[in-house]
């Protein structure tokens, strides 16, 4: 009989920080990274932690990580803004969606030291809960939460979606949010939502 | 879950007459409450707050990514548990070396199993706990196991059959199976509910008509966003534990036991939990000690450890529907009369038992003479099931509904007729009328596949049916009046997402004649008064009486202070809009505020015990669902247009909550009738789809038209008539959804999921038939 792949032996297991390693990444680096735009060349870090630069809901926050760490890792383990969730930590589930620069992205799939010199927007910077964006009211008038683990997923790629199509219609909802997974069951109220939400905002100068 | 129907004799009662039933064919029921119980909510009462449409408190905090889930929180000097989990699936573990993950700096505590036989992939096989997540799992990539492997069993079939490898040797059986044990089989089991009725040959021998069927329904992972885990934190001897759980008083006892501490030292924190569906009700999970591990590494290392499990582990060991081999039998008269029903099941738990699937068989349909269910659990080198949102009964009824829509066919009836011809209860047959309306069940194919065209509509319909389980006792609630006016509630139940913390403040809210935004509602923790483990449908009907009578108590207090404000005596006062006035001269009123502010103490605090559970207008819950779906005859795809799910809770709470409930049930359901199974390796015995892209879950391109119909009900039973509504929805939509590609194409799939390879196959099947 064949011997199972053992995914958790020290022969077959390549982590994030060897795959570093392996690609040649790997070597100690102590300047703050992205406080120096232009710095020119291949910048090499770690393996420890280094300090970046990150630009978070309009805010400069600086997070000293090992480059291996995801920009979901360091958002919700080094910087408290534990909105968005790692769920699948491997692109399936949108639980870890926040914007770069406007866009929707999977947090799970990118390393904190790649966001630097990026826009990051986080569920936490759209709202607060006594100042709710017109896409968080919406979620919460609509019921389009149970659990509500999933929610910030589905709040920031509603959002990101809006702004990109400020009139959508039902198909273009679900295909905008066609990659964040609900679990509770909650897909046709946060379309409920998210229709209530654009028409709620005049489409001129709107702010989803 | 705990059935207190019937009230003990001795204690004394006091008897309320209550009108009950649906709106449309009101009955009074005579009850017999436990002295000090208020009157039961029924269809006379003028409800404001109950009923009505709020939106969840905890809303705003989720929305903006402000709730702090379990898989959240953290704390200073915070370590990071790791499992290292069994690669095998058979085995006895001859060593473990976790010499290479201590020497890391960074690595803080280790523990390994004392067990020795490794009987699923997946199981606990040692842990550490280091100073980072990153750190953590690269230290439990370097511990070391030794196997010596044995022969397995992963695949049902395979584990019936004889010299099948053994997952249990004879004397290791868990629990103590009452019926007979045969290899890897268990049974048969005759279910506690449903029991045997007449003689099921004799009936089959009576009918003019009879259909023999094989179903096949394989695992569901229950898998919730968030997955099971902890953090805990000892602070000499006492232990607080964060858990992502359905039942903190569960984990809080688990604990104490496994750890060999009092209870009285363990406090459990549950403010906010990301979905478990009948996964999360032990003090771990079904197939693993994560949380006691995390306690003892916490110890170890003097330091708080949070360990939460991946998805990979998720789908490997925290529980999942059983797979179910089914066949049906019935038997029926010319007219669509039953006569007889057996089901006979084979069912495997993994490595654990209650595979059962004959719950709807045995209940459904109670006016058929003959009915015997037999079930039968087989065990498989596979990780062990957890009840999942009514359990069995999805796939039982998946069997039954089948068989009865393949009845009507051979008795070339209307499928809704021949379920009005055998319907039991009164309550499913309103249902019926409203359901069939909501879809446009004349639209149905009168012969199934004839619509031309390679894309085929058609519409189906299948019954489902639950029980109201309510604790009757052992649930307290306390309610507090402050003198500014601010009201709470405190309640040791958690909240999993069913919104259960609004619908308290909603009936605090009704009996102070507040609104619901004035109550503030604390629920999950077990400093509270006791509460309940969220399983069985039985959260809001074991707390909402209890919580009541606390208000009705803290009302009756208030309305002390108030009576000599208002020239009137407590007992003629009633409560409303915010104020308290004289309820026959409505004009002389005073503010809720303004008579709080003359309380003579700080805080009027009132705590109630759950009275017994009695008399009820039905003991279960009826439900029906109704599909429409579109097949492309030449793909297989199967397109789910609508579902109506008409279900019956008693009086809803909170209506929108309620019907968000039903949504996500048919969400799931038609999940598993269309995607979800769990593979594992035959020949390695793993996981092949331990992920969220390989084990497909609906998402939403998927999403169809979902209509949720509350039927209500005034069910009595308890002081606010609340039955349940969690599990229920979920029951018949897998069968729903196969009889509407069945009226769609002609083509009865016969196991689940309806994946375009089955579909199209049986299409052609039926084609050349
Ligand atoms: S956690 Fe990033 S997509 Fe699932
Ligand atoms: S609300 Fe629970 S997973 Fe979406």
């Amino acid at each position: 009989m064949a011997k199972p792949p053992d995914h958790d032996s020290p022969a077959s297991g390549v982590s994030r920080r060897t795959f570093l390693k392996t690609a040649g990444v790997g070597a100690a680096a102590t300047s703050l990274i992205g406080a120096a735009p232009g710095a020119s060349g291949p910048t090499v870090l770690g393996p420890d932690a280094v300090p970046l630069a990150l630009k978070i809901n309009g805010a400069a926050r600086t997070v000293t990580v090992e480059p291996r760490v995801t920009l979901l890792r360091a958002l919700r383990n080094h910087l408290d803004l534990t909105g968005a969730k790692e769920i699948c930590d491997r692109g399936a589930c949108g639980g870890c969606t926040v914007m770069l620069d406007g866009k929707p992205i999977a947090s799970c799939l990118m390393l904190a030291a790649d966001a630097v010199g990026h826009e990051i927007t986080t569920v936490e910077g759209l709202g607060t809960p006594e100042k709710m964006s017109a896409v968080q009211a919406a979620f919460v008038e609509a019921d389009a939460l149970q659990c509500g683990f999933c929610t910030p997923g589905f709040v920031v790629a509603s959002t990101a979606l809006l702004r990109q199509n400020p009139s959508p219609t039902l198909e273009q909802v679900k295909d905008g949010l066609a990659g964040n997974l609900c679990r509770c069951g909650t897909y046709s109220r946060v379309f409920e939502a998210v229709l209530k939400a654009a028409k709620a905002t005049p489409v001129a100068g709107r702010k989803a | 879950m705990t059935q207190d129907a019937s009230p003990k004799p001795p204690a004394p009662t006091v008897t309320y007459l209550v009108k009950v039933g649906h709106a449309s064919a009101p009955q009074t029921l005579e009850v017999h409450a436990a002295e000090g119980d208020i009157k039961p909510w029924d269809l006379d009462s003028k409800l404001r707050v109950v009923k009505g449409r709020q939106p969840r408190l905890d809303g705003p905090l989720k929305v903006t990514g402000q709730a702090k889930y379990t898989f959240d929180i953290s704390m200073p000097g915070m370590l990071w548990g790791k499992m290292v989990r069994a690669s095998v699936p058979a085995a006895e573990i001859v060593k473990i070396d976790t010499s290479k993950a201590e020497k890391l700096p960074s690595v803080k505590a280790v523990w390994t199993t004392e067990a020795r036989a490794v009987r699923f992939a997946g199981q606990d096989v040692a842990a550490v706990a280091a100073i980072s997540p990153e750190v953590a799992e690269d230290a439990a990539r370097l511990v070391e196991v030794t196997y010596d492997e044995r022969p397995y069993v992963t695949d049902l079939q395979k584990a019936m059959e004889e010299g099948a490898p053994l997952v249990y040797n004879a004397d290791q059986v868990p629990g103590s199976p009452k019926a007979p044990v045969k290899g890897n089989v268990v049974g048969p089991i005759v279910p506690r509910r449903g029991g045997p009725r007449g003689d099921v040959a004799k009936g089959l021998a009576e009918a003019d008509v009879t259909v023999e069927s094989t179903y096949y329904v394989p695992v569901h992972t229950h898998s919730p966003l968030e997955t099971h885990g902890v953090i805990a934190k000892w602070e000499g001897d006492q232990l607080t534990i964060w858990a992502s759980t359905q039942s903190i008083s569960t984990v809080r006892e688990g604990m104490a036991e496994y750890l060999g501490i009092d209870r009285k030292n363990v406090t459990v924190i549950t403010e906010h939990m990301g979905g478990g569906f009948g996964s999360k009700l032990a003090a771990s999970a079904e197939g693993t000690n994560f949380s006691g591990v995390a306690c003892k590494l916490a110890k170890q290392a003097g330091a708080p450890v949070k360990m939460m499990l991946d998805r990979h582990e998720e789908h490997l060991c925290t529980g999942n529907a059983p797979a179910a081999l089914m066949t049906v039998r019935l038997g029926a008269k010319k007219d669509g009369t039953l006569t007889a029903i057996h089901h006979r099941s084979f069912g495997t738990a993994g490595i654990a038992g209650g595979a059962g699937t004959g719950g709807p068989s045995g209940n459904l349909y109670a006016n058929t003479p003959n009915c015997l269910v037999e079930e039968h659990d087989v065990f498989t080198n596979a990780g062990p099931a957890a009840p999942l949102r009514a359990p069995g009964h999805s796939q039982g009824a998946f069997a039954l509904e089948s068989a009865m829509d393949e009845l009507a066919d051979k008795l070339g009836m209307d499928p809704l007729e021949l379920r009005r011809k055998n319907e039991s209860s009164p309550v499913r047959r309103i249902q019926y009328d409203i359901g069939s309306k909501a879809i446009g069940w004349e639209r149905r194919n009168k012969k199934a596949g004839e619509t031309s065209g390679p894309r085929k509509r058609g519409i189906g319909m299948a019954n489902g049916n639950w029980y109201v389980f309510a604790r009757g006792s052992g649930v307290g609630a306390e309610v507090k009046i402050h003198r500014d006016g601010s009201v709470e509630v405190f309640q040791g139940s958690q909240d999993i997402g069913t919104g259960f913390r609004t619908a308290m403040a909603m009936v605090v809210a009704e009996e102070l004649g507040l609104q619901t935004r004035d109550v503030t509602p604390h629920v999950g923790d077990t400093r509270w008064p006791e509460g309940v483990g969220s399983g069985g449908s039985n959260t809001t009907n074991s707390v909402a009486p209890a919580v009541r009578l606390a208000a009705h108590d803290a009302r009756t207090k208030l309305f002390a202070v108030a009576a000599p404000l208002l020239g009137a005596k407590a007992e003629d006062l009633d409560a409303a809009g915010g104020k308290i006035f004289v309820a026959a001269a409505p004009s002389k009123s005073i503010g809720f505020r303004q008579a709080a502010a003359k309380m003579p103490n700080e805080v009027i605090s009132a705590v109630a015990e759950r009275k017994k559970q009695y008399e009820t207008y039905r003991q279960d819950l009826a439900g029906t669902q109704f599909a429409e779906v579109e097949v492309d005859t030449e793909t297989g795809n199967v397109r789910v247009l609508k579902v109506v799910s008409v279900n019956d809770c008693g009086i809803p709470i909170n209506t929108l909550t309620t019907e968000s409930q039903i949504i996500g049930a048919m969400i799931q359901g038609v999940s598993w009738a269309l995607f979800e199974n769990r593979i594992l390796d035959r020949n390695v015995g793993t996981m092949v789809n331990p992920n969220l892209e390989a084990y497909k879950i609906l998402s939403s391109k998927d999403m169809f038209e979902a209509v949720a119909i509350v039927s209500e009900i005034a069910n009595a039973g308890n002081n606010t008539s609340a039955a349940g509504i969690g599990e229920p929805p979920i029951v018949p939509t897998l069968a729903a959804i196969a009889n509407a590609v069945f009226n769609a194409t002609g083509a009865r799939v016969h196991s689940l999921p309806l994946t375009p390879d089955k579909v199209l196959a049986h299409i052609n099947a039926a084609r050349r038939a």
